[in-house]
């Protein structure tokens, strides 16, 4: 079982047109900050290891276009995502209630398997401005509801909780495949020595 | 209709004659609207084998001794025929019998009859008759409205189970339609355009597929490849109309665009000769780049001579009404574009040569001669530019506002922000201006010059910075658009600056940093203004578009080398004309041409392509390369020259280097695993692409030194895509693919949403997962249905409506804050027509007639009054009705004949004719004249479910107004008020409460509706019956409770008439007064009902209150059908009598018409019910009563202006400021008969009107009805039901509406 145990994790940065998406991308694979990113178009995309768990894995971090007529496109980008990190601006109270639709698209499109407790995290990104406008504990109260989402604070400019984000990010994104596969081993246990394999669940155990 | 006489021989075989005068015979078609003899089904079959299809009547004209007789006269009805034959008798007949000789009788009638027929043609659309009779057949035989169009018939042999039938195939602008008529089996085909999923043509067989899945093969002796084209073309126009507008008519004909070079009159039909030059039309512009409102004219064989070359060339002159072009037979050996306002002038020249005869030259303003030869019609072609120069008119700048906005245009910001280019690179760039100006001089400058090979070589090299401005706006044709619309953006620029609060303009802005930061010219203002300015400006011209990521990156870099208003109109150009449609919504034009790259790519790299599908990078890639032209991916420098090219070129560049970089990448791509490693491949490879030619701004070295090694010039990349692909992949083919993929896009789409919506409305109670799936495919096809036939409709209401023109409208931005999960939803909700269509031919109560269950079924669903049911409603709907729940979908049927859902109108209708009390009428009769009026012009206006069957001379007729401007959440009850209590809450507050008061009516129970209102002995009587004639709700019943608020209300008619104060300062109070209307509801605890009422007013004023509580909250039990039964929560009013016996009547419908004896017995049984239930409750259960009143602070304002932005749509206010008007006119009238009909009233009491039954004796008697729960529990498949009714459609079995 273990040999299937991927050491990829694709992850997907969603939000609003100019929340930070790229920056926060780029502050965490490159340790930089520019306020030269050109708009994303489509996807961009980054690649960095990271060691979770003691394991060393390579994760794969999408960063989409944030115009709303570019989501249905989303879908191809979506496909096997193991986690998916939805920002937006603290300045920007809009781009905090489209949280509501990011999240119910990319379930839509995604389709993960098991959307209640498909990993989410948000990000509240440019908190080093001023004029900040969503409370810490409005988006708190909102990531409670939507079944404990985790939630940081961070500032792609500064490099505040980036780090620390995306290492939860690369820890949740594991645990669901861990879990996966507790739920994939589980019926094989007691299913031991009858002949009737669910076709729903092909990885059958090979004991 | 009368015809071109025609001699015929066999004047009787097929025919019977019907009418015989001395000279004259009627005929009539065998087989003819006749039952199935042996005879006339020969008759049918011979029509339709040998493709005759004769008019059905026709009059011939034959004289005693000849053989030969004329026919003279067609027609398509007996009416129509008829009445020629009645011309005949009484100008004719007289006259003939004068006449002596048969051959003069002849002479006679038939120079008679031609004079008739081109006195009767002269002004008419230039069709033939046959064609006439051709369409009239077309409509009766599919039942075609009036405004369905045919374009052409076509012979056809259509295999069904391998039997070939015969027939004949209609193309109209909608359908491809199929009859055939062998032996007594008729077929009929109906396919949409806007459904056809796939087209192809084999040698003489047209292969169709459809979008659900059904295949159909036509075989045609002739014409196979014209029906073809004409196939793909209407279906083109079709999916083209669903992107760019669906509400616009498919096809505008303008007759003025026949005006055709060389005179000849074609036999083809007008429609199909307008759709060919359309299509003709549309290569044309492309291919010379030239504004979307340029029309062929026509084209002339010619050749140019070439001074570079010192030849002529021969190819095709095309006129246009601003442009003559040439283009040459040799593919791109040269092409010329001449603006028709430069031309200075135009000579015949003759110097004897036999070479070059008919020649003639034109001398542009800039004094260049184009010298053409062997022009094959060449005073024609000279009249013809006299008269295209004649007519031509050169935009003058208009006369524009003034606004208070201080700006001015930005030059090239690459002037004002100089790059340092290293001697090289200077050195480079001048011997590029020397190439350049020494092709200028020989091919020429500006519009006019000569295109040929050269300057493509010229441009793939890269054009000079000095020069690109010129050549982009050339070759792109923005130049074009820019001159036709002199001042236009400088308007734009001003009014857009104008708007405040527009969410693209915060887009915009957002991206403005964003979108060339590598260049200085983009770090300062002056740039960011300028692009501001340019994308503002276009989001204000294309409303449709808007502003789009992307255009920022490629506005950005038009503007470093262009003025911005040119840049503008690049940007224009590239939206419009180049990349069609890529910045709409979903970037629809980018997808489309997503699918044609992945075609393109199966068949030029096809050992990659099964691979890069798997991995699904294809769909990765385009949306950025395609959106911004290379240039988020490639360093500007670069993909500049790629820019150069694609002006040119068009979108086929940029499919060339699209393949180039995959097949450059072939075995890296092969070895990737995943999509994110190919992402990288290419995006590395990407990475590496650098212009040695151009260098880098300085503020960008750093990024360069961290980027990965320059691997490839772009000019190899250009060169490699040029050899490679150059010569396969072609505008044309582009094209074609794009037909093809806009057609696979939208139905991905409609996939896409459909599983989306099923997803999300799995878990209802009623329908499966593939039902759901079924029901989505029905309702779309039958939107769509309806759209296409709405859409004729109007264009046949406007003839003059133009094709959708890019003028700058009242951006809607509403669009862009729906989210997209709104859209996807909007897209299946069905107005009332559908859902009306929908429930009449899929649910099992359609067999109710006598009340239109349908019509209140989407009234109580459509809760919040938008005229329009989501996928969420209608299928709780439909669902119930379908379902076993034997005890819900009773409750919903009791509840659908209670009012106001079921109105008196419709009791009365259903009953007999209302005799109307005589001295009643008459007191009512001027009150009630007008709001007659009134209500009928407002029912049709209204959004809402419309009541074509009310009785217009009817008095409820008025309150089902009522009800139904209530139900679609458009309150008239303001405006009505006016007419009745505007004065008071002049006086005081106080007094505009006891005002409001008067809001609170009682509903008046049918039976009474005849009679006067009698609110017994009550003394607000007089205004009750005020209220009446009104059009409020009709009252007779005693409330104790009401008569304090009634007392109080007493004065107010009365100040009313006694003031005689103006109405119009009363229409503000009324709107101040609204503000006490809830108060009052607070203190008036009367029935429950009247607490729904107010719930249903506050609802419809605040839409996202919860939809448990409404007027509409009967419609519970599709809220929440689990928990019907507890229906004690919930108040349902009891019914009445009248209500209960159409009830019943409807319950019989439903069982199919028998009654057995428990039903019998069942309904005695609840009659009796009902009598006991008056004796028991005397007064508070026994009436139901309704607040229409004004409906919270959320009104219309007194203007008639929705104080609520969201609720209403614009027609509405009109529509009340219209009522408004009237009210006003005709108060004086209202007040005096509210008055006088006051005193005059009766007051007596009928006690029998208290007869009810409530909603649970209903149900306990009704279930111990075994036949009635038994028919009440059997289930419906729906995916039968719809599955016929597609059927129906395709076969043409039902009328289409």
């Amino acid at each position: 079982m273990s040999g299937r145990k991927k050491s990829l994790l694709k992850v997907i940065i969603l939000g609003d047109s100019s929340v930070g998406k790229t920056s926060l991308m780029n502050q965490y694979v490159n340790k930089r900050f520019s306020n030269q990113y050109k708009a994303t178009i489509g996807a961009d995309f980054c690649t960095k290891e990271v060691v979770v768990n003691d394991r060393v894995v390579t994760m794969q971090i999408w960063d989409t276009a944030g115009q709303e007529r570019f989501q249905s496109l989303g879908v191809a980008f979506y496909r096997g995502a193991d986690c998916c990190v939805l920002v937006y601006d603290v300045t920007a109270p809009n781009s905090f209630k489209n949280l509501d639709s990011w999240r119910d698209e990319f379930l839509i499109q995604a389709s993960p398997r098991d959307p209640e407790h498909f990993p989410f995290v948000v990000l509240g990104n440019k908190v080093d401005l001023d004029n900040r406008q969503v409370s810490t504990r409005r988006a708190q109260q909102w990531c409670q509801s939507k079944n404990d989402i985790p939630y940081y604070e961070t500032s792609a400019k500064e490099g505040i909780n980036v780090e620390m984000a995306f290492q939860v990010i690369a820890k949740n994104a594991l645990e669901l495949e861990a879990e996966a596969e507790v739920i994939n081993d589980f019926p094989d246990q007691i299913t031991l020595g009858s002949q009737n394999n669910r076709p729903g669940n092909p990885d059958n155990c090979q004991c | 209709m009368w015809i071109q006489p025609k001699e015929l021989l066999l004047p009787s075989a097929f025919w019977i004659a019907e009418m015989h005068s001395r000279y004259f015979v009627l005929q009539k078609r065998r087989g003819h609207g006749e039952s199935r003899g042996f005879g006339s089904m020969l008759v049918g079959t011979y029509d339709s084998v040998m493709n005759t299809k004769p008019a059905p009547y026709r009059i011939l004209h034959q004289t005693p001794s000849s053989e030969v007789s004329y026919e003279i006269a067609i027609g398509i009805t007996q009416d129509e025929i008829v009445r020629d034959w009645e011309w005949l008798q009484s100008n004719l007949f007289k006259v003939l019998d004068e006449m002596e000789n048969e051959d003069e009788v002849t002479n006679f009638t038939i120079c008679k009859i031609q004079s008739l027929y081109t006195q009767n043609n002269q002004d008419d659309t230039g069709e033939s008759a046959d064609f006439k009779v051709m369409t009239s057949q077309f409509r009766q035989i599919f039942k075609m409205p009036e405004e369905e169009r045919l374009v052409n018939s076509y012979s056809a042999t259509y295999v069904k189970n391998k039997i070939p039938r015969q027939g004949q195939l209609y193309i109209s602008l909608n359908h491809v339609c199929y009859y055939s008529y062998m032996l007594g089996q008729e077929i009929k085909r109906i396919i949409r355009f806007a459904e056809l999923e796939d087209i192809s043509r084999n040698a003489n067989t047209i292969y169709l597929k459809t979008t659900n899945n059904m295949t159909y093969n036509f075989t045609m002796l002739f014409n196979a490849s014209e029906a073809h084209l004409l196939i793909e073309q209407l279906n083109k126009m079709a999916i083209q109309q669903l992107i760019h507008d669906p509400d616009s008519p498919v096809v505008d004909h303008d007759p003025s665009n026949f005006a055709r070079l060389g005179n000849k009159t074609s036999k083809k039909p007008v429609l199909l000769r307008d759709l060919t030059a359309r299509q003709k039309s549309e290569e044309f512009r492309i291919y010379f780049r030239l504004p979307q409102s340029e029309i062929i004219d026509g084209k002339i064989k010619a050749n140019i001579w070439t001074p570079y070359s010192k030849r002529f060339n021969s190819g095709f002159i095309y006129l246009s009404p601003n442009f003559l072009c040439f283009r040459s037979d040799v593919k791109d050996l040269v092409s010329v574009v001449i603006p028709m306002k430069t031309i200075k002038s135009v000579e015949k020249k003759d110097d004897g040569q036999q070479r070059f005869e008919n020649q003639i030259v034109i001398i542009t303003s800039e004094n260049v001669p184009f010298m053409f030869a062997h022009i094959v019609d060449r005073d024609v072609l000279i009249s013809k530019i006299t008269d295209l120069l004649a007519r031509i008119h050169v935009p003058v700048s208009r006369e524009r506002a003034k606004y208070d906005i201080s700006w001015s245009k930005q030059t090239a910001l690459m002037n004002t922000f100089k790059t340092q280019f290293s001697a090289e690179i200077v050195q480079k760039q001048e011997e590029k201006m020397l190439r350049w100006e020494a092709h200028f001089r020989d091919f020429g400058r500006g519009i006019g010059m000569f295109r040929t090979t050269d300057v493509i070589n010229l441009i793939v090299e890269g054009i000079p910075d000095k020069l690109r401005q010129e050549i982009w706006l050339i070759f792109s044709g923005a130049i074009h658009d820019k001159e036709m619309n002199p001042g236009l953006y400088e308007d734009l620029v001003e009014k857009a600056a104008c708007i405040k609060n527009c969410f693209s303009h915060d887009e915009i802005d957002r991206d403005l940093p964003r979108s060339l930061p590598e260049h200085p010219a983009f770090q300062s203002t002056d740039g960011i203004g300028a692009l501001r300015r340019v994308l503002q400006a276009y989001a204000l011209r294309n409303p449709q578009v808007g502003y789009c990521q992307a255009m920022n990156i490629v506005s950005s870099v038009f503007l470093l080398f262009c003025d911005e208003e040119n840049a503008f109109w690049m940007l224009a150009s590239l939206c419009e004309n180049l990349l069609p449609d890529y910045y709409k919504d979903k970037v629809v034009g980018a997808q489309i041409d997503q699918g044609v790259l992945n075609e393109l790519v199966e068949t030029h790299l096809a050992d990659l392509h099964g691979h890069l599908e798997q991995l699904g990078v294809i769909k990765m890639i385009s949306i950025s390369w395609f959106l911004t032209i290379f240039m988020s991916v490639i360093s500007y420098e670069s993909s500049l020259h790629i820019l150069d090219c694609f002006f040119y070129e068009g979108a086929k560049i940029i499919f060339m280097i699209s393949l180039q970089i995959i097949e450059w990448n072939r075995e890296k791509l092969l070895q990737c695993q995943d999509d994110g490693e190919a992402m990288l491949v290419l995006q590395n490879y990407l990475e590496g692409i650098y212009n040695p030619e151009y260098q880098v701004p300085p503020a960008t070295d750093k990024r360069k030194m961290e980027r990965k090694i320059q691997t490839q010039t772009v000019q190899t990349l250009i060169h490699e895509a040029y050899t490679k692909f150059g010569e396969e992949i072609t505008q044309q083919r582009i094209e074609e693919l794009r037909n093809k993929h806009r057609r696979l896009t939208m139905r991905q789409f409609d996939i896409d949403n459909e599983k989306t919506i099923v997803k999300a409305y799995v878990q209802n109670p009623y329908f499966s997962r593939n039902e759901l799936h079924k029901l989505l495919t029905i309702i779309r096809e039958e939107k769509h249905a309806l759209k296409s036939l709405q859409q004729q409709q109007q264009k046949a209401q406007c003839p003059l409506s133009e094709m959708p023109q890019l003028v700058p409208q009242s951006p809607s931005r509403a669009i862009h804050e729906a989210g997209a999960s709104g859209d996807r939803h909007e897209a299946y909700s069905v107005n009332y027509e559908v859902f009306h269509t929908l429930f009449t031919e899929l649910t099992p109560w359609r067999k109710c007639v006598s009340v239109d269950i349908g019509e209140k079924l989407f009234r109580l669903t459509d809760k919040r009054g938008t005229g329009s049911l989501d996928f969420g409603q209608l299928i709780n709907a439909l669902g119930l009705v379908c379902s076993t729940k034997s005890m819900e979908k009773l409750k919903l049927l009791f509840v659908l004949h209670l009012p106001p859902l079921l109105s008196k109108a419709e009791i009365e209708r259903s009953r007999r004719p209302r005799p109307r009390t005589k001295d009643d009428a008459e007191e009512a009769f001027e009150a009630e004249d007008f709001f007659d009026n009134d209500a009928s012009e407002s029912m049709e206006a209204l959004p809402s479910p419309s009541d074509h069957n009310f009785d217009a001379d009817d008095f409820a007729l008025i309150s089902a107004t009522q009800h139904l401007h209530n139900l679609a959440g458009i309150s008239g009850n303001t405006f009505m008020d006016l007419s009745r209590t505007p004065n008071l809450s002049l006086n005081s507050n106080t007094s505009s409460l006891a005002q409001r008061s008067s809001t609170f009516y009682v509903d008046m129970p049918a039976l009474q509706g005849t009679a006067t209102s009698t609110d017994a002995g009550r003394d607000e009587d007089g205004p009750q019956r005020g209220l009446r004639q009104q059009g409020r709700y009709e009252s007779i019943d005693t409330f104790s409770d009401i008569s304090d608020l009634g007392a109080a209300r007493m004065t107010p008619p009365g100040a009313g008439v006694g003031t005689g104060a103006d109405v119009a300062a009363g229409a503000q109070a009324a709107a101040a007064a609204d503000h006490m209307l809830l108060n009052v509801e607070t203190i008036s605890n009367f029935s429950q009902i009247s607490d729904l009422v107010a719930a249903t007013r506050q609802e419809r004023a605040d839409s996202t209150a919860t939809d448990s509580r409404s007027l509409g909250s009967l419609g519970y039990l599709l809220d929440q059908p689990d928990e019907g039964a507890s229906c004690s929560q919930h108040s349902i009013p009891h019914m009445r009598k009248e209500n209960f016996q159409l009830l019943w009547r409807s319950i019989i419908e439903i069982m199919g018409l028998v009654q057995d004896e428990e039903m019998q017995r069942a309904y005695e049984n609840l009659l009796e019910l009902g009598n006991s239930n008056i004796k028991k409750e005397p007064s508070l259960e026994s009436f139901t009563q309704l607040n229409l009143g004004g409906s919270g602070d959320e009104q219309p304002d007194s203007n008639g202006n929705p104080t609520t932005p969201a609720a209403e749509p614009i027609g509405t206010t009109r529509l009340f400021v219209a009522l408004e008007e009237e009210l006003r006119q005709a108060s004086g009238n209202g007040r005096t008969t509210t008055t006088s009909s006051g005193n005059s009233s009766s007051s007596s009491t009928n006690t029998s009107e208290s007869w009810h039954i409530s909603i649970s004796q209903f149900i306990a008697t009704v279930l111990t009805v075994n036949s009635i729960v038994r028919g009440f529990q059997t289930p419906i498949q729906i995916s039968e039901q719809i599955e016929q009714l597609q059927k129906k459609r395709r076969k043409c079995l039902s009328v289409n509406y």
